[in-house]
Formats: C-alpha cells, structure tokens, sequence
C-alpha cells in the first residue's frame, strides 16, 4: 500500500481451541503447543491481507496474558494481585518469535501488551491498596517485556481501554514507563468514546494513536479542535458488531478520515480485538478493509 | 506435614471413606486394570483378590479402576464389574473417549451399578454430550482433572476447577455441581518429566485448603515417562511404587498407582508412610487416626 498506510489489527482473533485434542496431549503425557492456534490465526490475516499482523491473543484475555506470567499475581475467578508486582519471565516474547517465523517476508508482527493502567482496573487488588502504585507496578513489569519485545517484533501496541473509563492524571507517567527503553515505533490503543479526552490522550509519548473512529464517529470532530504530533491508526471496521462493512461503506469511512487527518493516517484497522466475533465474519471483516484501504491508497 | 484451616469433606463411597484432615483416614489405593485394552479377567480376578486382601492386612482401602479402551469391551468389562466387585465396595471407570464413556455410563445404569461408580474423569475434555449423559446416569462420585493447558503450577490447575480457564463455560467444579454430582474427587494431573511435573504434587495442598475436596494424582505416570531411569533397570518398579509415598506427605487422599500388579510393593509402602504422617499430625495437631488407620492394624 502507498503513501505509507499500513493495513493492521488492534490484537486479539476468533479461535476455537480444540479441548479433547489438548486432553488427548496430557493423557498421552505430550507438551501442549499453542503454535498450531497462533499459525491458524496469523494466516488468516497474512491471507486477508493484513500488512502488519498480531499473534491474535489466542491464550487468554488480554488481562490474563499478563498477569498469568506476571509475579505477585494469579488466576482465580478474575485476575488477583497477592504479592508485589514483578516481571520474573518473558510473556508474549515466545509467540512472537514464532509469529516472525511464520510470516512472509514483506509482512510485519506487532507486539502488544496491555497497558498497565487496564491491568490495574481489571484485577482483584489483595495486596497494595493503593491503585496508583499497582499501575506504575505494572507499568515497570511491562517494561521489562517491552525491552525484550521490540527486538522480535516492528512495532509495540499498548492497549489501554480503561482509560476511556477513568483517565487518570498520571496516565502519561504509566505509558512513558513502559516505552521509556523502546526505540521501534509505539502506539496507543485506546477503544470506547474517548471525545472527551483527547487532550489527555495527546499528551501520551508515543508514535500512534488507535481509537474505534468506526463505532464512535463523534472521535474525528473532538480531533479536529486540536493539532497534534502522533499519526492516527485509524478504526474501520465495527469489533462489536457480526455485520460485514461492505468495501465501499469502509472506503466513504477512510475518505472521512483522510478529510480530518489528512497524511497523518499511518494504520487502518478494526476498531478493537475482534476475539468475540464468529471467525468467517472477522476474517471477511479484514478482506474488506484490505480491499477498501487498497482502492484508497494504491 | 499439614493440617488444613478449611473444613475437610470425607465422602463415604460405597464404605470407601475418603478425605478428611491428613492422618484421619488411610490413604485410598486406586490400581489399574485393562491398560493394554483387550481384558485378561481370569487375571484381573486374581489381582482384584490380592488388593483388598492387602487392605485387610494394611487398612488402606483400595478401589479397581477399569480401563475401557473400545466398546466392544463395555458388556464383558461390566458384566465382570457385576459379578466379581463385592455389593459392598465402589469401583472406577476410567476411559479417555467421550463416546465410550457415555456408552459406559447406560451399561452401568443398565446393571444398576451407578450408586457404586467413580467416573474417571470430568476434565476441560468433557463433551455436551458427556454432560447431558452424566445427567442422565448420575455416577455416585466423579474424578475432576485439574489439567489447564494454559498454566501447569497450582494455581492454573485451581484456575481450571474454579472458571474452565476460558476453555470452558464454566469451572469443572461447576459442571460436576450442575450435573448433580456431590462426591467430587480432584486429580491434581500429573504432567511429564520436565513440564511441571512437581506441581502436581504440590497442587494437593493448595487445592485441599482451597475446597476441602479429597484430593490425589497418579503421580507415578511421572516415573513410567521418566526415560533416564532405563539406565536403572532393577530400580523403575521401586520408584514407581514409591512417588505414590508424595501424596500422603503432602496431606494427599488417594494414589492411582498405576498396574493393580504392582499392589504388593505399593501397599506396605503407603501403609507406611500413613502411620509416619499419623504419628506427628497426632503429636503435633491431635488428629487420632481412624479405627482401621494402618497405625492402629500394623503398629
């Protein structure tokens, strides 16, 4: 694709896990391996067209992904802190080797972790009771993994949700911890109605901004009141809804974009993970921004 | 050796007391029949006779598990189950197939056999189907398998039985519990050489703190895939036998312990190891051993 614009996924992908076959390893005393998952979901985005591919998130949410791997934390019901905060062995970095493996040449993996602000507000807190210190615990932790990331992969996602919930004062402190040793480039994955802080969001360090511009179309006019640095990863296509933008529904969206935004579009994508949608629908979602983004920009 | 702040459930299976405070009651001895598949009965009568002699001797109750590997076997291996299984004593069906299993459990009601039936097992695994059949034919207790793919230490394996670990609509514990299921046995699920495999045993704690459930493992599954000891010919069928002695030093309920012909080593062993953790959770938290304890037959 010309003009730099670069066709991508926010994380997470569809997946069936096949539980008696995972049975059938441990009764057999096999090692489980998720690659066979990871390689299903890589080729549908490699075969939809997908530029810069994900892992799809397939082990867990995306709250359990860290705090399974993470010290002072574990599973229960919901994700629960018991300890201090501490990264004690890689978390994604196995699966994104193996991402790397898998991809043609002149395709691209994205790392992504899940910001430490969301990890904070998602789990059950036994320990610290003190949420600001959770977060920059986290937030170190992550760093850690970001270190370790940048080399296997050609960009870093942190996604941080919650902060269209409750954005607080030292969110640019939380995301600056985490990219503090990066030097790929960065984005910022922030989905729900965050119109009403985009000035906050624009404070945050890195390369990118991601928003779900396609579920919430009121983001492209609270933009437009402001000038800013970052490029824009612009949401296309709905995650929250099984219906199939048709190419030119996609196309009329991106022309909005390109009309606020003009060249700073670098990304075009779902607006979110799309982990919750049947399979054929997300796959054919991706085919239509591929195709919509290629009758755009060459 | 531990003592439990958790309240322990004991469940009477068919006269098999099973769970409670580690020391109370002896650890139950789960061997295997039919691994290989086509049934040898005249064998498995003779061995069958020599466990629950061994559990007159020791006082450590024993149940059969049954492995049922096709179902041209169902009719012979319950039939057999009907005629040789004294009325008074529970037994196992252990099958890995979600069909057979569900094939089992009508041949079982059939033969009015549920009330004495363990179903081995409920796990991540466990069809629709299996669970409509379960409803259906309740067994009177049911193992879980505390298997989780995603995280093989003790808190996956509790991550498993409270919430599927997001392979499943729900925990195991629930599933048992919808199926109307009130006996429920955990299998911490012994993994292989190199995978984790200590937590399975260390699992037996966390689990029994968490539930109160009676918990155990097959343990021994590590020592049959551990390859090095091939080096160590005289010496597999000894250590076999004796990482069973694990599960009650870590206030463990049960041992599948594998070939029901290796009863004559494993018995006296875990007989041994009871009265070694009755001794000092005696002494130490004034747990008495029960009548039939191997500390009150052998010592």
């Amino acid at each position: 694709m010309k003009k730099g614009v670069t066709t991508t996924v926010i994380g997470s992908y569809p997946i069936e896990i096949n539980n008696a076959e995972l049975m059938d390893e441990y009764f057999n005393q096999k090692e489980v391996s998720w690659n066979g998952y990871i390689e299903s979901v890589v080729n549908d985005m490699i075969h939809a067209g997908i530029q810069l591919v994900s892992d799809g998130q397939t082990r867990d949410p995306f709250v359990n992904i860290f705090c399974r791997k993470l010290g002072g934390c574990r599973i229960r019901e919901r994700a629960e802190i018991i300890d201090k905060i501490q990264y004690v062995e890689p978390i994604t970095i196995d699966d994104q080797k193996f991402v790397r493996q898998i991809i043609p040449e002149k395709r691209q993996n994205l790392g992504i972790l899940t910001g430490p602000y969301t990890l904070s507000q998602s789990c059950v807190d036994l320990f610290y009771h003190d949420e600001k210190e959770i977060a920059f615990d986290f937030a170190k932790a992550l760093k850690e993994e970001a270190k370790s990331l940048q080399k296997h992969v050609d960009m870093i996602s942190i996604d941080e949700p919650f902060f269209s919930v409750s954005m607080p004062d030292y969110a640019k402190e939380l995301i600056k911890t985490v990219i503090s040793e990066v030097k790929c480039t960065t984005r910022l994955h922030v989905c729900g109605d965050v119109s009403t802080i985009i000035p906050e969001i624009l404070e945050s360090p890195v390369d990118i901004l991601s928003h779900e511009f396609k579920a919430s179309p009121k983001i492209f006019d609270a933009f437009e009141e402001h000038s800013f640095s970052q490029r824009i990863c612009l949401g296309s296509v709905r995650s929250d809804s099984p219906n199939i933008e048709s190419v030119d529904e996609i196309k009329k969206h991106i022309i909005r974009g390109i009309d606020v935004f003009g060249d700073k579009i670098s990304q075009i994508s779902p607006d979110c993970g799309l982990r919750l949608l049947p399979r054929d629908v997300a796959f054919q979602k991706l085919k239509n921004l591929v195709k919509a983004g290629e009758e755009i920009y060459g | 050796m531990f003592s439990f702040t958790k309240e322990q459930k004991v469940f009477d299976i068919s006269g098999i007391k099973i769970g409670g405070q580690p020391g109370k009651y002896p650890t139950i001895l789960i061997g295997g029949l039919f691994f290989k598949g086509e049934p040898d009965f005249n064998l498995a009568k003779n061995q069958i006779q020599k466990m629950y002699d061994l559990s007159k001797k020791t006082g450590n109750q024993s149940i059969p598990d049954f492995f049922v590997k096709k179902e041209e076997f169902i009719e012979d291996i319950v039939n057999f189950i009907e005629k040789t299984i004294p009325k008074n004593q529970p037994f196992s069906i252990d099958i890995i197939d979600a069909n057979l299993k569900i094939k089992i459990l009508e041949a079982l009601h059939e033969k009015k056999l549920l009330s004495r039936t363990i179903y081995n097992s409920i796990h991540v695994g466990t069809t629709d189907e299996e669970r409509k059949a379960l409803k259906k034919f309740k067994p009177e207790a049911a193992i879980l398998v505390a298997f989780n793919p995603k995280d093989k230490s003790p808190d996956g394996k509790i991550e498993v039985l409270a919430n599927g670990a997001n392979l499943l609509d729900k925990g195991l514990l629930d599933i048992a519990k919808e199926i109307g299921i009130k006996k429920i046995l955990v299998d911490t699920a012994a993994m292989a050489p190199g995978d984790n495999s200590g937590a399975s045993i260390s699992a037996i704690p966390v689990i029994k703190e968490e539930y109160g459930l009676p918990v155990g493992c097959a343990i021994h599954n590590v020592v049959e895939k551990s390859n090095w000891l091939d080096k160590f010919k005289d010496s597999r069928k000894p250590v076999d036998a004796a990482s069973n002695i694990n599960i009650p030093l870590f206030g463990g309920d049960f041992a599948i312990f594998g070939s029901m012909h290796n009863s004559g080593l494993v018995f006296p062993m875990i007989a041994w190891e009871d009265i070694l953790v009755s001794e000092y959770v005696e002494s130490y938290f004034g747990i008495e051993p029960c009548d039939f304890h191997p500390r009150r037959k052998l010592f």
